[in-house]
């Protein structure tokens, strides 16, 4: 089982972690729970960047495909000149494109961090452990999470 | 380069150049050659716009200000020779579809003498925040009287100078255009001058703050969006509504080479190039990146206004190179002493 | 485990945001209660309005040849604009790392989202038969026709339709950690449901890594997006030829004037909140005075606007575009014009004055001045230029009827019930931001 050690400074949990780390415990062992962000802490865990990055990439990407694919095949499917603009018109077909990119990237980049995150997550739901405004430390003794 | 520390060195060369730009311009016959139009347009963006720049950051309390306001301010005395450049292009005003014909606005006097005193507002506004102390409250208010008038400079500029060349084409959004694209070019240049200091954060800063360049990057980054916007807000207008009257101006652009090919440049140098360069994190601090995202920013701007010009205007590559290669040199002259003097202060 | 004296000090700092902002959240008062009354009832007054017009037909609402797109299309724009700087605050703030963010956001988002809502209600009720809509949305069908993806109309669909989705997406994400926070202070059915809304948010360090990631993405995404959606409506206008519309500097021109009507608006909403709730600590004068010089930076703007607008007109050779501006000054709308360029031109040049940047109660009457001057440019745009265009033979006046006014009325009574609900029903401020930043 885990040991949890709860702390209601910020200061002095940062320390704490410091020590845990100086006296040896590996990275993966430790995990924090803080009530908001604490930069400090990436610096003293580092971890990877997260691959939240590459969800708005490839959503946004996708979207400007997609608008692109969209507007021209529809387009093509019936050819019918309107108000005398071509019918592969690429001015408007560019902001139905913009819009569809930024549409998927978010949306991609939501689902990304739920994904990465394991969210919404059902233990987390049930959990009945309240640690209110108190920064948690907890070593996991050899197995893995 | 030693000489230009020595006192009043500066004021003489910008004379010297002032005095050789005149002549080349005034060579008969005079008011047929645009070179020195093309010529002032760039550097007017340019200049303000590092002085834009400059006040920008300084409103907004931004952080990479501390490291180029003093090179970036320095050009503030170009303001006054281009005053001086305005005066050189009288003669060439015959070359305005609207000379003399009658009216209030488009009549040589008033049209000289407001851009005029819009240049000179503009040197004094500028002068005057170069002078005060930076970091005070003073600074922020002149740098926002600064803005002012370079906002009103610059509108002047593109109604005036450039969009009346083809009098009655009218583009409602041209002036904010010139001025948003020459608070871009004002951020390529102090992303340059950071890259010559080396880039790097004050050891004070707190630990894992970004640095100087990755925030000029960052706004060049967001600008070129902006200007995207921009262009697009113009051109898709005036495609769709294709009123003769006013996509006469695209299409003398764009129906022959190797104007078309010019175009589609402005639009790569603008946009295309800078904005997958600068799209990563880790390329925003990359010396490389930058630099030549900043470089192919001011080259759109400059093969811009010749496209603005060209259908309209003859040039002479002569006089072109001669008054180009002046007003470049002077303005790393300014540049290069205010950095020198720094490093003697410090 | 281990508490030191000083830490016993941050600890109780802590507990006090939670229980300020979570205060808001208790049994409502008197005047609440009668204020939701109130907004509930114009709401309703909207919905019988509108059931009243679908019974009887379009022309109870005064819309007639030449001026077909009216109050309704005015109160479109109007609510859209509402619901630029809720996002705009938010996500351009947050890029800008500026620290007065956190006192406006979450208001802001609400807002934008709520505006969004109410504006998405107009082109349905200007429709007439609102139940044909899905015209609009591509969707596979028999007849193999899709939309036409040239028109103004469809872009908006889907610039609207991405406009309210992401800021939907923005506002709860930034609620997530403030959810997980609040469940530990409620009982009953409300735990319930912020533990199912918190996601199960726990705050390991791992969620944080990902969720800064997000924020950070969502924010870079929403900032062209606002630029781009208002500038989609006001192409709407532009792409047209109609004298006074067909202009390029509507883009970033009806940008701006959003930015400053839903700027004026947060000060509207949040002024009050501030009071009712007591948040001073946390929503400072000098956070208002932030606000407001952005309110006087979009204001300068579209003063800018006007001029080089009136100029060019003047400048060109073009005698509709000339007419259109002259008789949008002296014709038959002309107390209309004038008022709305003493509002969102003349009124927020005090704010030049830091006193009275300073001054909330002189902000909340600007700030309504301006939401009114706004509004009245709409009208002035819209109306102006369709009454008065190229052929004299086809001109005409527009009066509005009860049935549009009363709409126009509900709609703001809309938007306030769902405000008020907001009040008390989700964190009115960013907890873990403000917690963070003590």
């Amino acid at each position: 089982m885990a040991d949890r050690m709860v702390f209601d400074d910020r200061e002095q949990f940062l320390e704490a972690l410091r020590r845990l780390l100086r006296e040896g415990v590996p990275g993966e062992r430790i995990r924090v729970i803080t009530p908001f962000c604490v930069p400090e802490v990436e610096e003293i865990l580092p971890g990877t960047r997260s691959r939240v990055r590459f969800f708005a990439l490839i959503g946004a990407a996708g979207g400007t495909v997609t608008g692109l694919a969209f507007t021209i095949l529809t387009a093509l499917s019936w050819p019918l000149v309107i108000g005398g603009k071509p019918v592969v018109s690429l001015p408007p077909f560019i902001i139905i494109a913009f819009a569809l990119t930024i549409l998927f990237g978010a949306l991609s980049t939501f689902a990304g961090f739920l994904l990465l995150s394991r969210l919404p997550s059902l233990r987390g739901i049930r959990s009945e452990e309240e640690y209110g405004n108190a920064f948690v430390i907890l070593v996991e003794e050899g197995e893995r999470r | 380069m030693a000489f230009l520390e020595k006192n009043g060195v500066l004021p003489a060369l910008i004379a010297a150049a002032g005095a050789l730009m005149a002549f080349v311009a005034l060579r008969p016959p005079p008011g047929k050659d645009g070179s020195l139009l093309l010529v002032f347009l760039f550097f007017i963006a340019v200049v303000e716009g590092c002085i834009a720049a400059a006040a920008a950051g300084t409103m907004v309390n931004a952080r990479w200000i501390s490291s180029v306001r003093k090179e970036l301010l320095s050009v503030t005395p170009l303001l006054l020779l281009s005053s001086f450049l305005l005066l050189l292009l009288i003669p060439f005003l015959d070359t305005y579809p609207w000379a003399g014909r009658p009216g209030f606005w488009l009549r040589k006097d008033f049209f000289i003498g407001r851009n005029l005193a819009f240049l000179l507002l503009s040197y004094v506004t500028a002068r005057r925040f170069a002078s005060a102390p930076a970091g005070g409250e003073g600074a922020k208010v002149r740098a926002a009287w600064y803005l002012l008038v370079f906002v009103a400079s610059q509108t002047l500029v593109a109604f005036d100078l450039v969009m009346s060349l083809e009098y009655p084409w009218v583009n409602a959004l041209f002036g904010g255009y010139f001025f948003i694209e020459a608070i871009y070019g004002g951020f390529a240049v102090s992303a340059l001058l950071c890259l010559r200091r080396g880039g790097a954060p004050p050891a004070e800063r707190a630990h894992g703050a970004r640095s100087d360049l990755s925030d000029l990057s960052i706004l060049m980054f967001g600008f070129s969006i902006m200007w995207a916007g921009l262009f697009f807000a113009q051109y898709l207008t005036i495609w769709y509504g294709n009123l003769p009257e006013e996509v006469g101006f695209i299409a003398r652009r764009l129906s022959a080479s190797p104007m078309r090919e010019l175009c589609v440049a402005v639009l790569f140098l603008l946009f295309i190039i800078p904005f997958p360069v600068l799209l990563s994190t880790r390329a925003k601090s990359n010396p490389f990146a930058v630099s030549a995202a900043a470089l192919s920013i001011l080259s759109g701007i400059l093969v811009e206004r010749y496209v603005f010009l060209a259908p309209v205007v003859r040039f002479s590559p002569g006089a072109l190179a001669i008054e180009f290669a002046c007003l470049l040199f002077l303005f790393f002259a300014v540049v290069y002493k205010s950095s020198r003097g720094g490093a003697l202060e410090a | 485990m281990s508490t030191g004296e000083g830490a016993r000090g941050n600890a109780e700092k802590y507990a006090k945001v939670d229980r300020d902002v979570l205060a808001a959240m208790k049994r409502p008062g008197r005047a609440y209660l009668a204020g939701l009354a109130f907004a509930l009832l114009l709401a309703v007054v909207l919905h019988v309005l509108w059931a009243y017009q679908v019974r009887s037909g379009l022309g109870v609402v005064g819309k007639m040849h030449p001026v077909m797109w009216a109050l309704y299309i005015t109160n479109f724009v109007f609510w859209v604009g509402i619901a630029h700087s809720g996002t705009l605050i938010s996500a351009v703030l947050f890029l800008f790392r500026a620290r007065y963010r956190t006192s406006f956001n979450r208001a802001a988002e609400a807002m934008t989202v709520f505006a969004l809502m109410v504006a998405g209600l107009f082109p349905l009720i200007h429709l007439g038969r609102s139940w044909v809509f899905y015209y609009l949305l591509p969707y596979p069908n028999q007849r193999q026709l899709w939309v036409n993806f040239r028109s103004p109309l469809v872009w908006d669909v889907f610039a609207v339709g991405t406009y309210f989705t992401v800021s939907l997406v923005f506002f709860y994400v930034g609620m997530i950690p403030d959810f997980a926070a609040a469940k530990q202070h409620v009982l009953g059915i409300r735990k319930k449901i912020y533990t199912a809304l918190s996601l199960g948010w726990q705050g390991t360090q791992k969620e944080w890594r990902h969720y800064n990631m997000l924020y950070l993405f969502l924010a870079a995404f929403a900032t062209p997006l606002v630029a781009s959606v208002h500038s989609v409506v006001s192409w709407d206008f532009a792409m047209s030829i109609v004298p006074g519309w067909h202009t390029t500097i509507f883009a970033p021109y009806f940008v701006a004037g959003a930015i400053l009507s839903g700027t004026a608006m947060v000060i509207t909403l949040v002024v009050p909140m501030r009071k009712y709730l007591s948040l001073h600590d946390y929503i400072t004068d000098g956070h208002f005075e932030s606000i407001a010089k952005i309110l006087l930076l979009t204001s300068l703007i579209v003063t800018y606007a006007y001029i080089v607008e009136f100029g060019l007109a003047w400048y060109g050779e073009n005698i509709f575009e000339r007419e259109t501006f002259r008789y949008r000054l002296l014709g038959d709308y002309r107390y209309f014009t004038w008022t709305m360029l003493f509002c969102n031109s003349v009124v927020p040049l005090t704010l030049f004055a830091r006193g009275l940047r300073r001054n909330t109660a002189y902000l909340f009457v600007v700030s309504i001045l301006v939401n009114i001057g706004m509004w009245l440019e709409r009208f002035v745009i819209i109306v102006t230029s369709l009454s008065h265009d190229y052929d004299p033979y086809a001109w005409g006046l527009y009066k509005p009827t009860f049935v549009c006014l009363g709409v126009d009325i509900g709609s703001f009574g809309l938007f306030f019930t769902l405000y008020l609900l907001f009040v008390k029903n989700l964190p009115v401020l960013s907890i873990s931001e403000i917690k963070e930043h003590l």
